[in-house]
């Protein structure tokens, strides 16, 4: 049985799949702010809907992001206790991977990032082959389907450059649950501590005003 | 009765596990006591940088955990509640070491203990050599200068603080304007010794106030000038001002400590405590000089000294998980929707002495 829950958006939401891979519970709430005081409640409620035990859990499947890095981090941080408390592995799962879960052909994944740029993978031989965070204007849509909440944002621009056979599509599955899918389909691995997906320094300045040289 | 706690701390630069032991017939005893620090990645900034700091402490948490319990010979189940440090502190941090306890917590099923950072602090000295209440508290960190009066141990009375900078954030700043090195406590103070405390006249803010409350920021910008006025004309700083710059600065912040010590001691002893003792804690209270000169306001005023041995009076969680353990003896948990606070002053009934806005007082 696999939980997976997600933080890394303006939202929380938690899913329980069991090993032949059906939804056994699931909740979203979109929220702003409080994610840290909601997910573990969460969590609990899921599992309790579910019937299930925190025994019956063989793996923690949690979102990685790119997003808010509080967000993500509220979410890695409780998965890792969780998976150390039930000595399960626990497996980092980029919602970029969860966004394109079940489909084919060309697709681009989206997430809004702070601003105006955008975060963006491409699927099924559609660029970029690697998450990157970039100007929304600097990206080539192809023939490719564009999936995310910058879908739409992205398909106008595109007008403009006359781009032509891009389509937008919803995603699939709510994000928990996509998440919960994607490390479903693959091997656990033991040994990983999911981490975050920042694709994006930490903003420091190196201190100003150098010390200075000593003498004597 | 017998109880274990596991303890967790990542409120600033340092990550840390430790388990925590206490019976009735043996007292307390620490099984465990982990820290991870910071230090190199923050080297290049001049002080903590809070996005990188949480980012440290994520990757971290979990295996201090480990650490600590391995270090103990415990298994999780074999603890009775976790304890962490939901405050006050960089949030980034605070809320990664809330959410890790918090799987912990669900997990298992444990208990949760939120625990405030200061009473950690503040808690220590019971820990340590089982002081009764009540006790006086100087608190003299990195982040934090404060007195208290320890009446119990969810009750602190505080007496003043500073009303600005701490003075291991000014120890830092000033290494930093010496070109001495990171950590500024221990350089500043090794500096010091071979200069002369007298050499440069600096300020000792808030002398001439009543009260107990302090200022630092001043000093530090007082200091500036005075090496500004002892650099050579290529911007170079001799080596004897260097010293004499770390040994004028390290007094003014000693005269101040204990001026205001004097004053903390009178005010304590209206309260004709059993054991009357003055404990510090904190970074601080490692330098030698600054240690030297509250002893001897302690033993001038008929009061007995302690200070924590030095890895128990910087952050640590062994604190977290004895000042947990306190909490929890008295019958106090928190639920799964525990927060985490950027501020939380220990002392909820004083005015506020810090950052009054509307995220509320800081300390």
């Amino acid at each position: 049985m696999i939980l997976a829950f997600d933080t890394s958006g303006p939202s929380v939401s938690a899913a329980l799949l069991s090993q032949d891979e059906t939804l056994l519970a699931a909740l979203y709430e979109d929220m702003a702010k409080g994610q840290a005081e909601r997910l573990m409640p969460m969590v609990a409620e899921v599992m309790h809907e579910a019937g299930a035990d925190m025994q019956d859990l063989t793996r923690i499947a949690v979102g990685i992001g790119p997003g808010n890095f509080t967000g993500i981090r509220i979410a890695v941080s409780a998965a890792r206790g969780m998976a150390l408390a039930l000595g399960i592995p626990a497996t980092g799962v980029s919602l970029l991977d969860a966004l394109t879960h079940g489909t084919s052909g060309p697709v681009i994944a989206t997430l809004p990032a702070p601003r105006g740029l955008i975060y963006a993978q491409g699927y099924g031989g559609a660029a970029p082959a690697a998450p990157i965070l970039t100007d929304p204007a600097t990206l080539t849509l192809g023939a490719a389907t564009v999936i995310g909440p910058p879908a739409e944002m992205l398909l106008t621009l595109a007008k403009g450059g006359a781009e032509a056979g891009a389509k937008a599509a919803p995603a699939a599955f709510a994000p928990a649950s996509a998440i919960a899918r994607v490390a479903h389909a693959r091997t656990p691995n033991p040994a990983e501590r999911p981490s975050p997906l920042y694709l994006r320094p930490a903003d420091a300045a190196p201190a100003r005003n150098a010390p200075p040289v000593i003498t004597g | 009765m017998t109880l274990t706690l596991l303890g967790i701390e990542s409120s600033c630069d340092d990550t840390a596990a430790a388990v925590v032991r206490w019976s009735e017939q043996d007292g307390a005893q620490i099984l465990s006591n982990h820290v991870a620090g910071q230090e190199a990645l923050h080297a290049d900034f001049g002080g903590v940088v809070p996005e990188i700091a949480a980012r440290a402490h994520t990757e971290k948490l979990d295996h201090m955990v480990e650490a600590a319990l391995q270090g103990a010979g415990l298994r999780l189940k074999d603890c009775d509640a976790i304890a962490v440090t939901s405050g006050p502190g960089l949030i980034g941090g605070v809320l990664a070491g809330v959410m890790c306890a918090k799987g912990l917590s669900l997990a298992s099923g444990l208990p949760l203990v939120g625990v405030n950072h200061l009473a950690g602090h503040a808690l220590t000295p019971r820990l340590t050599d089982g002081l009764p209440f009540p006790y006086l508290m100087l608190l003299v960190s990195g982040g934090h200068c404060q007195f208290l009066i320890v009446h119990a141990a969810d009750r602190f009375e505080r007496l003043g603080g500073t009303i600005d900078d701490a003075p291991g954030e000014a120890f830092d700043k000033i290494a930093r304007i010496l070109g001495l090195p990171q950590p500024g406590g221990p350089s500043v103070e090794r500096a010091a010794l071979e200069g002369d405390p007298k050499a440069f006249a600096l300020p000792r803010p808030l002398l001439d106030r009543p009260g107990c409350d302090m200022s630092f920021s001043g000093l530090k910008t007082a200091l500036l000038r005075a090496r500004d006025g002892a650099l050579a004309a290529d911007g170079s700083l001799a080596r004897a001002d260097q010293c004499n710059l770390s040994a004028s600065f390290q007094a003014a912040i000693t005269d101040v400590l204990a001026a205001k010590t004097k004053r903390a001691l009178a005010a304590y002893a209206a309260l004709a405590p059993a054991v009357p003792t003055l404990a510090v804690a904190g970074g601080v209270a490692a330098n030698q000089t600054i240690r030297a000169a509250l002893a001897a306001q302690a033993e001038s005023a008929g009061v007995r000294f302690t200070a924590p041995p030095l890895a128990l009076c910087t952050d640590n969680a062994a604190m977290i998980a004895w000042a947990g353990l306190e909490r929890f003896r008295l019958g106090e948990s928190d639920d799964l929707t525990l927060s985490a606070r950027p501020r939380w002053p220990l002392d909820t009934a004083a005015a506020p002495m810090l950052g009054s806005g509307k995220k509320g007082a800081k300390a």
